[in-house]
């Protein structure tokens, strides 16, 4: 089966996908507790991960055979080398049935869906990536990507207690400074994610901001960016049924109109999304 | 080995295909070699004028199901001939078009511009959406329906089914409504209408208040509804309503259906079409059937 999807880049191109590919059966090489909130569970899918895109995700079938729960599960790509890793809370119970998956366990994954982030514009010199909580999801590939371009890298995360934060030493071996906020003090500053606003560089043109995490978060960041005049990309969630753009269920509200966040996003541009 | 069916003069190479409203207008999935193989593509309801949608959250999860209020996003009738139809023609399986109009008007006006198109099976005519705030579907007044039918029936060159809702006391006077006012076919069941609610905020959980449930949580009362329709009826039904396997598929094939949609299976399993295909292939291989009629309404009573 072939798809189609916006690969966004500096010079949006079109790359289809074949649908035999998009739809396959992955072994589980590591599932592992980060920190008391945070898993992250490793695939082994090289095709897979050499198709994945910084802020694309996969859509995992958590129950194949009891239905329950019903939906598959989407999740951002947290890590591509050889192999596929994502990042989660198992909070729900489509994450808490992933929680219990071993090493070996075959597990069907519909990836890599959705548009990616786009690049930072050439003037760019200052790249900051905002995470709330499990939004820390899709900035470590992204950091990745980024970092062998002479950016300034900053992370400024916000986690509620000691028990959503972990040590991220994967950022700072990709170079990016990390700024911590809990909303108790118990890890770095104390408050919300916009106490650690003073970091970024109010350059416009020269600063660029990645945003994931909760709507509030990201409309705080959205209307911080926009007195400053500081572009960015947000990568937004939503419920999702097919993944594919088909079912049109996860659409949000954009300056453009409706928009899914399967497809047309998970990123959008920052002054974009209408956050409720 | 026999798997094709027809409904009205049309020819169908197999009984299995989508329901309207699952496979967007199915353009994510053009040239697919596994599309190619279904009996017939149903792309989402085209209504007169272009519509948004409704206001997210449009879906929510459920047992064994969910609940949508997508509001009928879509182009309208002149941007889906000029920008849907062209590339669904290509992909060369019979392609049944529903439409939804929110009055006589709108239904026959879309009518008038599908007439002078070619390269379509079937139109559908969706009288039962439940989430566009009409007070009574069409598919809920014996009376409406076999108006609206006859009316759409006397304008269109091409055959017409007419897709019910469940939402009624019995199924079946509506059924033979719309074979009276002469549908070719009739298929169902839209979904069901339906509520969750976010027991913090006291709110529902579907931006249109109510939405329709479908999947497998739905499926033994649309087996139900299928066999009471089609002991009831002469015209074909097509039956749907939380088909994800070929084993779901032929109990609605038993219970009378010709033809199978699978709905919102496709969101769990896109390759749920082609498995249910395959296994309605391989059951009449095991079980000796030479030709699917043998399976259509054989349920023993």
């Amino acid at each position: 089966m072939v798809y189609s999807c916006v690969i966004a880049g500096n010079a949006a191109t079109k790359q289809s996908f074949n649908m035999e590919k998009i739809q396959n059966k992955y072994k589980v090489l590591v599932n592992e507790k980060l920190c008391p909130k945070y898993w992250r569970m490793v695939f082994d899918a090289p095709d897979l991960a050499a198709e994945v895109k910084p802020g694309q995700f996969i859509h995992i079938r958590t129950d194949e055979e009891g239905l329950q729960p019903f939906f598959r599960r989407p999740f951002s790509v947290y890590r591509t080398r050889k192999y596929v890793e994502i990042f989660y809370d198992a909070v729900g119970p489509g994450t808490k049935l992933l929680s219990l998956k071993k090493k070996g366990d075959a597990i069907d994954v519909l990836g890599p869906l959705g548009t990616p982030f786009k690049m930072p514009p050439p003037s760019t010199k200052q790249v900051i990536l905002i995470a709330g909580g499990i939004g820390i999801a899709p900035m470590l590939i992204l950091s990745d990507v980024l970092k062998n371009k002479k950016y300034n890298l900053v992370l400024l995360f916000g986690g509620r207690d000691r028990g959503h934060v972990y040590p991220m030493q994967e950022f700072k071996d990709n170079g990016v400074k990390v700024h911590i906020a809990t909303d108790d003090g118990s890890v770095g500053a104390k408050g919300r994610i916009s106490v650690l606003f003073d970091k970024i560089e109010k350059k416009p043109g020269q600063t660029f901001i990645y945003t994931c995490g909760p709507n509030p978060m990201m409309k705080a960041v959205q209307d911080f960016a926009g007195q400053h005049g500081i572009a960015g990309q947000a990568a937004c969630e939503e419920i999702m049924a097919c993944a594919l753009g088909a079912c049109l269920g996860c659409s949000i509200e954009t300056k453009n109109g409706f928009k899914t966040v399967c497809y047309d996003g998970p990123a959008f541009d920052l002054d974009e999304v209408k956050f409720h | 080995m026999n798997i094709s069916v027809k409904i009205a003069n049309i020819t169908f190479p197999n009984p299995v295909t989508v329901a309207s409203g699952t496979f967007g207008h199915a353009e994510r999935y053009y040239n697919l070699e596994e599309v190619k193989r279904l009996g017939a593509i149903v792309p989402k309801t085209v209504t007169f004028h272009a519509q948004a949608g409704n206001p997210p959250v449009r879906i929510f999860e459920t047992p064994s199901g969910m609940i949508n209020a997508i509001g009928i996003e879509n182009p309208g009738i002149d941007g889906f001939i000029a920008r849907k139809l062209p590339a669904l023609k290509k992909i060369g399986v019979p392609l049944i078009i529903s439409i939804l109009g929110h009055n006589e008007e709108q239904f026959t006006g879309i009518i008038e511009k599908l007439n002078a198109e070619s390269g379509i099976a079937a139109v559908e005519l969706n009288l039962s959406c439940p989430n566009l705030k009409h007070k009574v579907l069409v598919a809920q007044d014996p009376e409406a329906t076999l108006q609206l039918v006859r009316k759409i029936k006397a304008l269109s060159k091409f055959p017409i089914v007419a897709k019910l809702s469940p939402n009624v006391t019995d199924i079946a006077e509506i059924a033979q409504a719309a074979e009276a006012g002469g549908a070719d076919a009739v298929s169902l069941v839209n979904t069901f209408t339906a509520m969750a609610i976010d027991i913090k905020k006291r709110q529902s959980r579907i931006g249109n208040f109510t939405g329709g449930l479908s999947g497998p949580a739905i499926r033994p009362i649309a087996v139900y509804m299928v066999q009471k329709v089609a002991s009831q009826v002469k015209i074909p039904v097509i039956g749907m309503g939380g088909i994800m396997t070929a084993a779901d598929a032929l109990e609605f094939l038993i219970a009378g259906a010709t033809m199978i949609a699978v709905g919102t299976g496709n969101f769990i399993n896109p390759r749920a079409p082609v498995d249910v295909l395959e296994g309605i292939e391989s059951f009449m291989k095991e079980n000796k059937i030479d030709d699917i009629r043998e399976i259509i309404g054989s349920l023993k009573i």
